[in-house]
């Protein structure tokens, strides 16, 4: 992959895991990942310029105008995304107690995000999220985890998890109890799933 | 509308704000996946889809705003009020963009590959998977199989000949044939097309008790 493509592939998932936390801090009302979307925006800028900036680069070069209009209004609607996290965001970075109902709806919708917290005897204590395959196993993605005062947001398969840890995940509403389950040690996984 | 009818009555009121704005959010969510569906397979019918998304997504925006103008009798409620409409707000945007993605479909994507080149390398990636004959998913409601919980891969679209059922409802029986567009990770779809292929049998729980 070039880095025209690296970068596309970033600001995608960026502006995923932007409009995760955006939501998440909203129903737990929480500044310090409202604060993480917007620092990430700021990287999104910058990509975006730097996207436009080669995408031009390369229709001086080979003439391919169609394909830089591709890329550069891509990245444009994708940087929409971002801002719209953002938007949302911004509501809790204000300071303003949310209004009750917008977090049950939150709480009523498709995919909700929801908190558990890692106990002791759990399998997931001192793994990895590529070894769990938390995904796969329990149908819900880790957003981010707070370990302590620190986040990690948008942990990767080699991120670790450990005893203490909250971790952030969004999912569909009937993986939350075997999450639950799994992180506090009452349900342990078989040895096919981590396989 | 309820609000007219009972002004006083506060639940009412909220329930039906609720209910635009779960409906706002659960748009925004799947509006974007099909977007991107859209660009991958290079399909106009997701795209008619998305736009079609879109104008609801408006109608809702509108809704949610003359509810919100209306609720407002303080000072207080135009604060706390206007915090959801900037969450509705939001939400709407989504929509937009996603809009806006379907409309790069007229730049022929297909004939620069960059595009699909990323969206199969981003991390949750979209894919197609058809149901089998010999899988033992056919035949069974959405509801029952949990899809996404078993495997981690959620189907945002199915095709069934050439209808397309998109954002299936629980309800939904799935189909030898459909073919599922779902979007996750690498390892939640190896194992989504085991089941779908029949390799391996559908995983069946004791039941719990009361």
């Amino acid at each position: 992959m070039g880095p025209l493509e690296e970068m596309l592939l970033e600001i995608k998932d960026t502006s995923e895991l932007m409009v995760d936390l955006a939501y998440s801090s909203l129903l737990y009302n929480n500044r310090d990942i409202a604060e993480e979307v917007n620092q990430l925006d700021a990287r999104m800028q910058e990509l975006e310029n730097d996207i436009q900036e080669m995408a031009v680069q390369n229709a001086v070069d080979d003439k391919d105008i169609k394909k830089a209009l591709l890329i550069i209004r891509l990245a444009q609607s994708v940087g929409e995304i971002s801002g719209a996290a953002m938007k949302i965001a911004d509501v809790v970075r204000r300071d303003v107690p949310p209004h009750p109902v917008i977090q049950l709806s939150l709480r009523e919708t498709d995919i909700i995000i929801t908190a558990v917290t890692v106990g002791v005897t759990s399998d997931l204590a001192g793994a990895t999220l590529g070894k769990i395959k938390l995904a796969t196993n329990t149908g819900m993605y880790a957003i981010a985890i707070r370990r302590g005062r620190r986040y990690i947001y948008g942990p990767d398969q080699y991120t670790m998890m450990m005893e203490g840890d909250t971790l952030y995940v969004r999912g569909p509403e009937d993986g939350e109890q075997y999450l639950r389950d799994l992180a506090n040690g009452t349900v342990h996984l078989e040895p096919k799933d981590l396989k | 509308m309820p609000f007219f009818d009972s002004p006083d009555d506060e639940e009412d009121e909220h329930l039906t704000v609720r209910e635009l704005l779960t409906e706002m959010k659960d748009i925004s969510e799947v509006i974007v996946d099909l977007a991107y569906a859209a660009l991958l397979f290079d399909s106009q019918e997701i795209g008619a889809e998305v736009h079609h998304l879109g104008s609801r997504m408006d109608t809702l925006n509108h809704e949610i705003k003359i509810r919100m103008m209306l609720a407002s009798r303080t000072k207080q409620d135009a604060v706390q009020l206007s915090v959801l409409l900037q969450v509705a707000e939001g939400a709407a945007a989504m929509s937009k963009a996603a809009g806006d993605i379907v409309d790069l479909l007229e730049l022929n994507p297909k004939g620069s590959p960059i595009v699909s080149l990323v969206l199969k390398e981003a991390e949750e990636k979209i894919r197609l998977q058809t149901l089998s004959e010999q899988s033992d998913m056919k035949g069974k409601t959405l509801e029952s199989l949990s899809v996404e919980t078993e495997t981690g891969m959620r189907i945002i679209a199915i095709k069934r000949g050439i209808r397309w059922i998109y954002d299936p409802e629980k309800e939904v029986t799935l189909k030898e044939g459909d073919v599922l567009v779902v979007r996750g990770t690498e390892d939640g779809f190896e194992r989504l097309r085991r089941f779908a292929t029949g390799m391996e049998k559908w995983p069946v729980y004791p039941q719990e008790g009361p």
